[in-house]
């Protein structure tokens, strides 16, 4: 899963990034609002972590004209703005949800899971496809309830398919989901992975649309 | 006895009871003067009535009748001096050698006599002047005494009067007693009396300056507050990486983050309260003179070991004597905030030159840079509390500035943002009042 953090504090911006990283989400980073859109037209994001008081735009502002655009990405307001009145006025511009610093990281990837969940219209917190169940929370997958050892890159590719069954992601977006900016991306890891997934849960757990990109299919 | 009731009571009644005191002694003067002429006619006509032939059988019961009101005493000798009449032989009073009035002191007290020479015999009239005195203090005591009566009287008017006239003086109090400490609007000016509506006006202008006072304090706490949190949620977070921390190497890398993260809130904290002490208005608390060559030398000494781990060529180029009053401690942390901005904000290569300089005995120092200069725009709004220019690698607390314009405003001083030309770079001359 791929977000952009938008926050001008460095030190703040840093550490949430060494975090969801760790926490195997693809994350790109900011620092003031005109960047932000900037990022947004030009890449494909699940979430959007923005602060609101940000130099050359404010978050608001991002996220109004986001809105206006008709851009249904998720959005998560990190602020230190704490009043009620803040808090009604980010969610009515269009905000997901609201989180006021300081704020604790487990909480934060427990609300990016939630939301991502939502985002393609589950409820359940554990993604079942067939006999594949996946835990984006414990990052545990297993295969008729036998739990399955995977990498960190592994599991975000698996999530990233199995996120929208049916939906056919191309290599391209499927490496944007994988890895942020300043990562060097090899030619052909995507295949590799793949290759790998199909070794651990099954040739036909993930199928090629040949030209399109890879698709994990419905369970009819 | 500090009450205006009290005194204006204690005043207006004793310049009533001189008045009173005063016409008394005028009347009595003027009644004494008017009964001398009155009774002295008197005496001289009781003379000439008296019968003339031969002291026979004179009825002195008679005479007697005629004077005992007046307290008149009358006394005839014949010319060889021998008596022949004493209306009161126990009031005897000595034979006068002069005729015509006279006024003797006696034993019984001053006595006004009038002595004629009627045929053969020497009449002499005689009469106390007590009795003159006695009528002129009556009369007095008789026009005064309405007067006196009407004193208690007045006094109770007067205490009413001036109690209702200082009554708004009471609502105000009442009014403003049972305010809260955070009420601070104006106080009501309708039908105030003219002498009190100063007194209101004054406190009214007080009550606006505490009131804005008090909204910057407030507004400055909020802001604290607020900017507390960004450095204490990088705490947080820096904590959390470093318990999650697998290997050695990610933990000690972990700790360094924390570390910079907690000297940044602290040194947050630091300039916090320096702003806090150096809240305009305040008078700086020390007047001393202070010697500005010996403060710049110092500050480039305490941030040489700054400019040179950031490769910046720190360096103070001109100085003379020159010495303001003021707080050495505050004009050091002003300077160094200015010459640690420059520093931060100059990229390594670059140098920061610091010079002192009198003109037309005003002393100037002027911190020079080579980093990217301010945009004119944001020129005006970098003093603000908290205001960051644009995302930089410097994290700052954003409180240097405010603190400086504090403490040069508490110091008349002017500071003054230029970009350099050619640039580019930042020039920041602090003014001081001439001497």
């Amino acid at each position: 899963m791929r977000l952009l953090l938008v926050e001008d504090d460095p030190m703040i911006g840093e550490s949430v990034r060494a975090g969801l990283q760790q926490d195997g989400f693809a994350l790109d980073w900011v620092q003031d609002g005109r960047a932000a859109e900037l990022a947004l037209q030009t890449n494909q994001y699940d979430l959007l972590l923005l602060d609101l008081g940000l130099p050359r735009k404010g978050g608001l502002d991002v996220l109004a004209a986001l809105r206006r655009r008709g851009d249904a990405i998720a959005v998560l307001i990190l602020t230190a703005r704490d009043a009620v009145t803040d808090r009604v006025k980010g969610l009515d511009t269009g905000a997901d949800d609201y989180l006021v610093k300081p704020f604790d990281l487990e909480e934060l990837a427990a609300r990016i899971r939630a939301l991502l969940r939502r985002q393609s219209g589950r409820a359940d917190p554990v993604i079942k496809i067939g006999n594949l169940s996946i835990n984006p929370a414990t990052h545990e997958v297993s295969l008729d309830a036998e739990p399955v050892a995977l990498s960190a890159r592994e599991f975000a590719l698996i999530h990233a398919l199995a996120a929208r069954p049916g939906v056919v992601l191309s290599r391209a977006q499927l490496e944007e989901k994988l890895y942020g900016w300043g990562h060097e991306v090899e030619s052909n890891t995507v295949e590799v992975y793949i290759h790998s997934l199909r070794r651990k849960l099954g040739a036909d757990a993930i199928q090629n649309v040949r030209g399109v990109g890879y698709v994990m299919p419905k369970p009819s | 006895m500090n009450s205006i009731r009290r005194r204006l009571l204690l005043w207006l009644l004793s310049g009533l009871a001189l008045a009173v005191v005063a016409a008394g002694a005028r009347i009595y003067t003027q009644t004494l003067a008017e009964a001398n002429e009155l009774f002295d006619y008197h005496l001289q006509q009781m003379a000439a009535s008296l019968p003339s032939d031969s002291f026979g059988p004179l009825p002195p019961s008679n005479l007697n009748e005629l004077a005992a009101e007046d307290g008149l005493v009358v006394q005839i000798w014949n010319r060889n001096g021998l008596e022949l009449y004493f209306s009161r032989p126990a009031s005897k009073l000595p034979q006068r050698a002069e005729l015509g009035f006279s006024t003797v002191d006696t034993s019984r007290g001053a006595w006004r006599v009038y002595s004629a020479l009627e045929q053969n015999n020497v009449v002499q009239v005689a009469q106390p002047m007590s009795v003159r005195q006695n009528l002129a203090a009556g009369m007095a005591l008789r026009a005064l005494f309405p007067l006196l009566a009407l004193l208690p009287v007045l006094g109770i008017l007067i205490w009413i009067t001036v109690g209702r006239g200082l009554r708004p003086l009471d609502r105000m109090a009442d009014a403003l007693g049972q305010r809260t400490p955070d009420a601070l609007d104006a106080l009501p000016q309708e039908g105030l009396p003219r002498e009190i509506r100063p007194l209101v006006q004054a406190l009214n202008e007080l009550l606006g300056r505490l009131s804005r006072a008090l909204e910057s304090q407030k507004a400055f706490v909020a802001d604290a507050a607020h900017e507390l949190r960004t450095p204490l949620t990088a705490v947080q977070l820096q904590i959390q990486l470093a318990e999650r921390a697998n290997t050695a190497e990610e933990r000690e890398a972990a700790f360094a983050q924390l570390k910079r993260g907690q000297a940044r809130a602290a040194h947050l904290v630091q300039q916090l309260l320096t702003l806090a002490r150096q809240e305009p208005g305040l008078a700086p608390r020390s007047q001393a003179p202070v010697d500005l060559a010996a403060l710049a030398r110092l500050v480039v000494s305490e941030y040489a070991p700054l400019a040179a781990e950031r490769q910046v060529d720190l360096g103070l180029t001109h100085e003379e004597p020159a010495s303001v009053p003021g707080d050495f401690e505050a004009l050091r942390v002003m300077l160094g905030n200015l010459v640690d901005n420059a520093i931060r904000y100059t990229p390594a290569g670059g140098t920061v030159d610091v010079a002192l300089r009198m003109n037309e005995g005003k002393a100037a120092i002027e911190i020079a840079d080579t980093g990217p200069g301010i945009p004119q725009e944001d020129c005006a709004r970098v003093f603000d509390r908290f205001y960051r220019r644009e995302a930089t690698k410097e994290s700052g607390s954003g409180l240097g500035l405010a603190i400086v314009k504090n403490i040069a405003d508490r110091h008349r001083a002017t500071v003054l943002l230029e970009n350099r030309v050619p640039g580019p770079g930042l020039r920041v001359s602090i003014g001081f009042a001439p001497v």
